[in-house]
């Protein structure tokens, strides 16, 4: 099947097998490797990505559901080679260990932050509590957070 | 994963007509939150998938005659955050709410929630309590199906080959109607609930309660109605005595399963705390937080 959408800011037309989901698409389709893969199984939340702002699985979500759509994945969060504030506060605090959790915690917590730009600690934890983690034990990750979201 | 064709009807009928002219094993898709992890696991193999994403209008969600009505591929993010919902339905918003994590309320939606048939789905307690209705669309025409008839067994809906649930109904609660709804979970807080319980009661002047329904999840093949609970309350003050009553009623007619969330007993005990604990709750006007083992 084809489709188009938009990806990280640019139109992207392409080509995918109808049983693909987002998650194939963007890693064996377009090569984009920012986007992990976990469990496979809408469990863990690392292939976390924002479809018009809202953040998706991209393992349980068929890649035809997002025709049409806007899509920003990690490689999407930075601007003309400027981190975006939530990587710097993730790099800053020290939120990354293994980094294998850390595009779809990015993610989790920016889509939280276009919605609600001063969320509470109650309501950042809420929003990554698809995210699974197994290294920071969450503290600094959701110190992050909160940090960007002070910061403005 | 399974390779499958997708077809992309645009409108319900030809939905409907797709369906019928499939044979081996098709499957409809909404959001694909359960089908689609069903299929990675190896669980089901369909040949093809029937999408309705690109039937326009299937996610409104509006009030029709003083019912809401939620379009089938109405996501439960969309339902939650509705003012619509939050203002005149705040049960089915708050059990909504408790759906699994964000990114999966984002994709999965209210008519997929309902035809996957999971007896611990946390909408399907609420919207039983509601009184709520499904507008299922097959070969033969249009039917409405009420909640309580709908669920049929074990991840078995009411629903024919080649039907499809458009819409559910949801009529406005009554009059001073209090409403709340718990999530016991034994694993951990995102997953489906070892026990969900809603309740809805009217109290007169005098604390009695006027009006009573209770909804349970992961407490019978399918979610259920606890009918001997609600007859226990019914024209009684709503005491801390009536409270346990009624929990343990409910807890009796409890038909739980044994898995690996919890056993039979384990479930029924919850009920027994959670259903006692929601009513006391509702009663006082006090908030009431999801309980994890
Ligand atoms: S890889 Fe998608 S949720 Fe784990
Ligand atoms: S940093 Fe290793 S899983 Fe989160």
């Amino acid at each position: 099947m084809s489709l188009s959408f938009t990806l990280n800011g640019q139109p992207c037309a392409t080509q995918a097998p109808d049983h693909w989901t987002v998650l194939d698409l963007l890693r064996d389709g377009l090569g984009l490797m920012g986007t992990k893969y976990g469990c496979g199984e809408g469990v863990c939340g690392t292939c976390t990505v924002l479809a018009d702002g809202q953040p998706i699985r991209a393992c349980l979500v068929l890649a035809a559901h997002v025709r049409g759509r806007v899509l920003v994945t990690v490689e999407g969060l930075e601007r003309d080679g400027r981190l975006d504030p939530i990587q710097t506060a993730f790099a800053e605090r020290g939120a990354a260990q293994c980094g294998y959790c850390t595009p779809g915690m990015m993610l989790a917590a920016k889509a939280l932050l276009l919605e609600n730009p001063s969320p509470s600690e109650h309501e950042v934890r809420e929003a990554l509590s698809g995210n699974l983690c197994r290294c920071t034990g969450y503290t600094k990750i959701v110190e992050a957070v909160l940090a960007v979201a002070g910061s403005k | 994963m399974h390779p499958f064709r997708l077809l992309e009807p645009e409108s319900l009928p030809e939905a409907i007509e797709t369906l019928g002219r499939l044979d081996g094993e098709s499957r409809l898709v909404a959001g694909g939150t359960a089908l689609v992890a069903m299929i990675r696991l190896g669980l089901v193999k369909p040949d093809r998938l029937v999408s309705l994403h690109r039937v326009p209008g299937l996610n409104r969600i509006r009030v029709d005659g003083g019912s809401l009505e939620l379009g089938a591929m109405a996501t439960h993010a969309d339902i939650e955050r509705s003012r619509t919902v939050r203002d005149g339905w705040p049960l089915l918003a708050e059990a909504v709410h408790r759906v699994a994590t964000p990114a999966i309320r984002t994709s999965g939606t209210i008519g997929g929630n309902l035809a996957y048939a999971e007896a611990a789905s946390d909408p399907a307690p609420a919207l039983l309590c509601l009184n709520a209705e499904a507008r299922v669309l097959g070969p033969g025409g249009e039917r409405a199906v009420p909640l309580a008839r709908f669920f049929r067994g074990f991840y078995e809906a009411a629903l024919e080959p080649g039907e499809i649930v458009t819409a559910v109904r949801v009529p406005p609660p009554p009059a001073g109607a209090r409403g709340g709804y718990v999530k016991f979970t034994s694993r951990s807080a995102e997953d489906k609930p070892l026990v969900g319980v809603a309740a809805l009661v009217v109290l007169d002047g005098a604390g009695r309660c006027v009006e009573a329904r209770i909804g349970l999840g992961g407490s019978a093949p399918t979610p259920v109605r606890a009918d001997r609970a609600e007859r226990a309350l019914r024209g009684e003050a709503l005491t801390d005595a009536a409270a346990r009553a009624a929990a343990e009623a409910a807890a009796g007619e409890a038909d739980p399963l044994s898995d690996l969330m919890g056993s039979a007993d384990y479930r029924r005990e919850m009920i027994r705390v959670w259903a006692r604990r929601l009513l006391i709750a509702l009663r006082d006007g006090t908030a009431l937080r999801d309980g994890t083992r």
